[in-house]
């Protein structure tokens, strides 16, 4: 949430709650973005441009007259856009600043400033504060920034600006960040200190916190490139994947299945395979670019490649069994949000409020989806698609037309279809071109690993069957009534038992046959696909292979003709619905198309096979998709770079450079540092859009080196750290506090990839967390009470301070196991030193030495909680236990 | 952002700190903050009733008159016709279809419309189905209501009915809509309990502000968002208490043997001591202050959550007043008490489920005589009883109990059940600022459709929110736009 946040709920609850009337929120958004810290309770109103409501009357604002200043705002546009300006609320505000529109004799920015309504003559400043009022006025001039920041227009590099303070600076980020500083008078953090920031970079790379060893190695290397080093080390980590990957999924919107009981309603089974895409993709650096394209229509640019088909689960994902209409919304909306930072979803119903999307536009985007449909794919090794397989989104109806809702109501939809594009204010070419699909694309089961996959199966099959035969064989042999003498002699009950043998063993003798035929005719068939596919379907070789097919073919409707035959044959001797005759007639009919199975059998064998029983998919795709993608990706797109940086920035730093994540629009925030933000998109983008270089660049940064710890001076002028005078701590995320528990206790499987785990499991399994069930309603309540992502949305995770937090560290199994299993694996000397002890708990959980006090604080509870104890002594438990629960464990710092 | 941390970093702004306020602050020990931080959110909440606001206009309105809401929820749909809006032109006109009596308008195409994407499996019943319960008049006010509901039937004189409700969803996602306004494919919104928590903060730091009993609605029809909190914050959301577990509130105890309360509160001890040490270089963080004080908190809910769902201290007198001798009683008489408990101990809002999960126990589309007849059984009694022993405590003249459902069901017939219908059903409200014995707008003759004095489902949130001492207007996020509709407006009519 947007640091400012609070303050301006606050100003809902006390200052408006007597006349609820509220300005078009993009006006009071524009008037704060314009103000900033400086607007005034009173001015966050909508009497700051319109006069106030008549008592009674209707408390909608459009209606309601401007006053003079609102009046002039009003007029103003024209003007500016007569002559080719901007002519967005703060454009006009700036354009109107220095005049006094209700002529009280006071400029409109010196009332807006002192807190005065410019458009009400008699609220006016008061004479005896002018000095005052002149040096807000001065101030809020010096620190303005330019409000010439264009988010749609493309990326312009801009150049590092000059610092006065020049020593500081170690890259170009800071240069942005001490130019803007250094205008507020505000000095930087010193450095954190080495232990501090080791914690904070592993834990922002890696989401797990240093041991011991990495703590003293860092502590003891005193070359002048180890925290470059450790940086390097930590990016290359495996475990790197898994913390931005889950950072990723937030934004992408990640979720297992979920439906009612067995019913799959969202999302899709094995979406997991997604999961581990992003994971890979992150860890071998895989272009954002790339990554954009390949889950937005892997299917389209590497179709035969089930690795890359795996980015698609972020389209799966949006599958809803109960509503096509909110699974195109949601694919449309959120794509725009997370790749674009443009709220997309206001023009389903009608032109957007604030920004140029009209409501064709809205459609016209989900036209590029409008064909695609998801299904599941087969993997390697296994045959059954409800144990695993790839969720994969194809075009299924290439001529699906799309139509525009009037009022976003789908049951009226327009008459004309319309064809897919891309909101045109943002530039750029969409181009569509049909995509042609390899075989193994429209066709899966001609995969070579398919056709493995089924023999194999059917192999197996017949293994079963063989052995099951030769339990039966065996069984039969035992049944015999009477080895030694006539069966006449033999007993009535050993007889039945006997016949029932005979009867299982008959059963068995057909299965195998049936198995065996079946395998024979699917390698048959197989070696004629094969021959078609490599385009020698006219061969002798073919035409030899079809009739081979044909022939195991009828010899398999024969054992299977026989089977059920003898299946009818054996369901007469027992009581059936119908009665004797009924099963009689049944056995009489499959005997009947045995024999007529058999009779096709001994015909001479033609050519025609039957093909395998498989799905076929169209054998081209529109390519919609893919146009989109690399639209997307281009590198004029104004937005595409500029999103994901803040995106990162924001994880690295806990605010972001435009603190409206998802909406970069009139509607959203300005960003604290527009100049930075473009540089930083130009960098990304320049660097083939390498998220390590990135990630690179702003930890060794001296913005991102600095300590966390406030300096009065600059915490009264910048409480909320918009300048970036030092890094702010926050707190750490709900996986980082579960796995770092594991971790630290020793128990953490550094096992990655696969099926997710059951959510309940969350105590016991110790994967780490990125790895468990996470759905509507199937999330791990230990997670979700530190705030896990929404399943629905999380472009931000919006840490909370909750008694119940407390609950869960101080009283899960999970927290007092790990703090035994710390005491366990202690390398310290034991018990007879509890100072070296409460050194390395301190160490372990919070990666730092103690304080002397602390140190002291510790030993002493030590001491009081062994006298007390009973000869179970779990003192040093205790401790441990204190430390998982403490502020620092929770905190980047 | 936490309402905790927020205001206190609010605060802060205004209060300039430093090394040493921080240490005074944080250092009244491990007890004595509780008490501060709730008489600060106290304030919060007494600030936003307006009275004590400037100007003073339209004051009068904004007095709180309660102080807690219970707000009891039938999942499944129940049937108006035969509860609090009985019709018995229906028995009049038993097996006639509606086109053959003279209320044919009311199914008239036109007027069928205003249901979003209705599911084709529902609806167009039209054949009426005779009433199978008797009806009867009770008080003063002489309230007309089907006998499977005598008991609270009883308290007609402190009920008022709203008999012209209307929703859109004609499928069970109406249980969401019913607690957020907004049709179940729109997704979260914040809920009326958590507008409730937002608005008022809470009158006891040991317990969660906004509490939910019972099973509440299924995956299918909202989930967990009909108890939710949305963009509001976790901390707004409803917090389930699972009564008769032994753990009512996740992780409220340590496993057992594990670490016993002397240990935890030396632990705990050393806890603020290291906090405090470690806080010295970090005066302003308000996540700081909020953390050593959710700690003293959550030791708090430890005992408190138990306690306040311990009913084996209740009289035998009072465990009959809510039917907890009687099998079928017992279950929900245990929520209903459990609600009195808490909102006793200061809970702003208690959620009280019945039949959740799946579309719902009340769903009787066939067999609704049995159905109805049975789920009103487990629930008449226990609301009746819920009334009284409010009363008798005095504690109803700051409490408001909703009754609700997410629709009504369909006057025709469909085999001997009836389908869901969202033209037009009913729910009742009683308590503090609302009066009684009162008859608040009407369906047509036969109980389609709401004619008279329409309202949607969020005009009974308004109605709430205002008797709280809310604005419902001004229950507002900037940048989270919310409709008229979201909103609703106070019923008037039945106001105190």
């Amino acid at each position: 949430m947007p640091s400012r946040w609070p303050s301006i709920l606050l100003v809902g609850l006390l200052g408006v709650s007597l006349q609820p009337v509220w300005a078009r929120p993009a006006h009071r958004r524009a008037l704060a973005d314009y103000l900033g810290a400086r607007l005034e309770t009173k001015l966050n109103d909508c009497r700051t441009c319109h006069l106030p409501a008549e008592p009674g009357s209707d408390p909608a604002v459009d209606d309601r007259p401007h006053n003079p200043f609102g009046k002039r705002l009003a007029a103003v546009r024209g003007e500016l856009r007569a002559s080719g300006k901007k002519s967005g609320l703060i454009d006009r505000i700036e354009a109107v600043a220095d005049e006094d529109s209700d002529g009280d004799g006071f400029s409109n920015l010196l009332e807006l400033v002192s807190g005065r309504h410019p458009g009400d003559p008699a609220d006016r400043p008061d004479p005896m504060r002018r000095q005052q009022d002149l040096a807000r006025l001065e101030a809020f001039r010096a620190g303005r920034v330019p409000s010439d920041w264009s988010p749609f227009e493309p990326v312009e590099r801009p150049i590092p600006p000059a610092v006065r303070d020049s020593a500081w600076i170690r890259n170009p980020i800071d240069r942005f960040i001490a130019a803007d500083r250094e205008t507020k008078g505000i000095s930087p953090r010193p450095e954190a200190d080495r232990a501090t920031l080791l914690r904070r970079v592993s834990l922002d790379l890696t989401g797990l916190p240093p041991t011991p060893r990495q703590l003293h190695d860092f502590l003891e290397d005193r070359s002048p490139d180890a925290y470059e080093r450790v940086v390097e080390r930590l990016l290359a980590s495996p475990q790197y994947g898994e913390r931005w990957g889950r950072h990723w999924m937030d934004v992408w919107r990640y979720s297992d299945w979920a439906g009612w009981g067995m019913q799959v309603r969202d999302s899709q089974p094995h979406i997991w395979h997604w999961r581990d895409w992003i994971v890979e993709s992150l860890n071998e650096d895989k272009g954002y670019d790339r990554m954009i394209v390949e889950m937005l229509a892997g299917d389209e640019v590497d179709p035969g490649n089930p690795k890359t088909l795996r980015a698609t689960g972020y389209l799966a994902r949006n599958y809803k069994l109960l509503s096509r209409e909110k699974w195109m919304q949601d694919t449309v909306d959120h794509t725009a949000m997370a790749f674009l930072g443009i709220t997309v979803g206001c023009a389903k119903c009608h032109d957007h409020m604030y920004d140029p999307i009209s409501q064709v536009d809205y459609y016209r985007l989900r036209a590029v989806f409008t064909p695609h449909q998801v299904r599941i794919d087969r993997t390697p090794g296994e045959v059954d698609t409800s144990k695993d397989g790839i969720p994969v989104a194809y075009d299924a109806d290439l001529n699906a037309p799309t139509y525009l809702f009037l009022r976003g109501d789908d049951r009226n939809p327009a008459k004309e279809a319309l064809a897919p594009g891309v909101p045109e204010f943002l530039g750029g070419t969409f181009r569509v071109e049909p995509v042609g699909l390899p075989l193994e694309a429209s066709a899966p089961q001609t995969r070579a690993y398919v056709a493995n996959d089924d023999v194999d199966a059917s192999r197996r099959s017949v293994q079963v069957a063989r052995e099951k035969m030769i339990r039966a064989d065996a069984s039969l042999a035992l049944s015999l009534p009477t080895p030694l003498g006539p069966i006449a002699h033999a007993t009535a009950p050993s007889m039945e038992r006997h016949l029932t043998e005979v009867d299982a063993h008959r059963a068995a003798r057909a299965e195998v046959a049936v198995a065996e035929s079946k395998l024979d005719s699917l390698v048959s068939v197989l070696v004629v696909e094969r021959l078609i596919n490599e385009g020698r379907r006219e061969s002798l070789e073919a035409d030899d292979a079809a009739r081979r097919t044909v022939a195991a073919q009828r010899r398999l409707a024969v054992a299977e003709a026989a089977k059920r035959s003898l299946d009818a044959e054996l369901a007469r001797r027992r009581p059936t619905p119908g009665g004797r005759a009924a099963s009689d007639l049944a056995h009489a009919k499959a005997e009947r198309e045995r024999i007529d199975a058999e009779r096709r059998l001994a015909e001479p064998a033609d050519t025609k096979f039957t093909p395998r029983p498989f799905p076929s998919y169209p054998p081209t795709s529109t390519g919609r998709r893919l146009a989109l993608a690399r639209w997307v990706v281009e590198r004029r797109n104004p937005l595409t770079a500029r999103v994901a940086v803040n995106h990162i920035w924001m994880r690295h730093f806990g605010q972001a450079l435009v603190p409206s994540v998802f909406d970069f629009g009139r509607n959203g925030r300005r960003p604290t540092h527009p100049a930075l933000l473009d540089w930083l998109a130009d960098e990304f983008a320049g660097r083939g859009w390498s998220m390590k270089a990135l990630h690179r660049l702003i930890v060794t940064s001296a913005t991102y080196r600095q300590s966390s710890t406030p300096e009065s001076r600059a915490l009264a002028v910048d409480p909320e750290n918009t300048s970036y005078w030092r890094f702010a701590p926050r707190r750490l995320e709900a996986e980082a506090v579960r796995d770092g528990l594991l971790f630290i206790g020793g128990a953490l499987d550094a096992a990655m990839g696969g099926p997710e785990v059951d959510h309940s499991l969350g105590e016991r399994v110790p994967r780490r967390s990125l790895y468990f069930r996470h759905a509507a309603e199937k999330q791990m309540t230990f997670l979700t009470l530190f705030d896990a992502a929404s399943v629905t949305e999380c472009y931000e995770r919006r840490p909370s301070v909750l008694p119940q937090q407390a609950l869960a560290l101080a009283n899960s199994d999970l927290s007092l196991r790990m703090a035994e299993s710390v005491v366990r694996d202690a390398t310290a000397p034991g018990r007879s030193d509890p100072s070296a002890f409460v050194i390395e708990a301190f160490e372990r959980v919070l990666g730092r030495s103690p304080t002397e006090d602390e140190r002291r604080a510790c030993v002493e509870y030590l001491e009081r909680r062994r006298v007390q104890s009973s000869p179970e002594d779990r003192s040093f438990e205790s401790l441990v236990h204190v430390l998982f629960n403490h502020h620092e464990f929770v905190t980047i710092r | 952002m936490t309402s905790i941390e927020g205001k206190d970093r609010a605060m802060d702004r205004c209060r300039g700190i430093s090394r040493r306020s921080f240490l005074v602050d944080t250092g009244l020990g491990f007890t004595g903050l509780a008490l501060g931080a709730m008489l600060e959110r106290e304030g919060m909440a007494r600030i936003t009733t307006a009275s004590d606001a400037p100007g003073g206009g339209g004051a009068e309105t904004r007095r709180p008159r309660a102080k807690s809401v219970i707000w009891i929820f039938l999942c499944g749909g129940v049937s108006h016709v035969e509860s609090f809006d009985p019709k018995p032109e229906l028995n009049r006109f038993a097996g006639k279809s509606i086109e053959a009596t003279p209320y044919a308008d009311a199914v008239n195409p036109e007027r069928l419309k205003n249901v979003v994407s209705p599911n084709p499996a529902h609806g167009g019943r039209k054949v009426l189905m005779g009433l199978n319960t008797a009806v009867r008049r009770h008080g003063q006010s002489g309230l007309e209501v089907g006998d499977w509901w005598k008991h609270v039937g009883a308290h007609a004189d402190r009920l008022a009915v709203v008999r012209s409700l209307w929703t859109t969803d004609n499928d069970h996602g109406a249980q969401l809509q019913f607690h957020t306004g907004r049709h179940v494919r729109e997704g979260a919104h914040p809920t009326i309990g958590s507008w409730a928590s937002y608005g008022l903060g809470t009158l006891n730091q040991d317990l969660p502000e906004y509490v939910v009993l019972g099973e509440p609605t299924g995956d299918c029809c909202g989930g967990s968002w009909t108890h939710g909190a949305s963009y509001l914050g976790p901390e707004h959301a409803g917090v389930r208490l699972n009564v008769g577990s032994k753990e009512p509130l996740p992780f409220v105890q340590p496993p057992s043997g594990r670490l016993s309360p002397q240990e935890q509160i030396e632990e705990f001890g050393l806890l603020g001591r290291l906090n405090r040490l470690s806080g010295i270089d970090y005066p302003d963080d308000p996540t700081l202050r909020a953390r050593i004080k959710s700690y003293e908190l959550a030791f708090g809910m430890q005992t408190s959550v138990p306690e306040a769902l311990g009913l084996e201290r209740e009289t035998q007198a009072t465990r009959r007043l809510y039917g907890l001798d009687r099998d079928s009683t017992k279950s929900f008489g245990t929520l209903c008490l459990s609600a009195r408990r808490l909102v006793e101990r200061g809970v702003r809002f208690v959620q009280v489920f019945h039949g959740g999960g799946g579309g719902g126990a009340w769903d009787a589309h066939s067999g609704i005589k049995a159905n109805h007849s049975t789920l009103a059984e487990q629930v008449d009694l226990p609301i009746a009883g819920l009334l009284q022993d409010l009363v008798q405590r005095g504690l109803l003249d700051e409490t408001i109990v909703v009754w609700g459902t997410e629709f009504g069901r369909s006057p025709g017939a469909q085999g001997d059940g009836r389908d869901h219908h969202p033209q037009g059903f009913c729910a009742w409200l009683a308590g503090g600022g609302i009066k009684g014995g009162v008859v608040h707008g009407a369906t047509d003759e036969i109980g389609f459709h709401a004619v008279e004095d329409r309202h949607y489902v969020t005009d009974i949130h308004a109605t709430v929110l205002d008797r709280l001492g809310l604005d419902p207007a001004a229950m507002q996020i900037p940048g989270r736009r919310r409709l008229d509709l979201d909103i609703g407006s106070p019923i008037q009519q039945i106001l105190a």
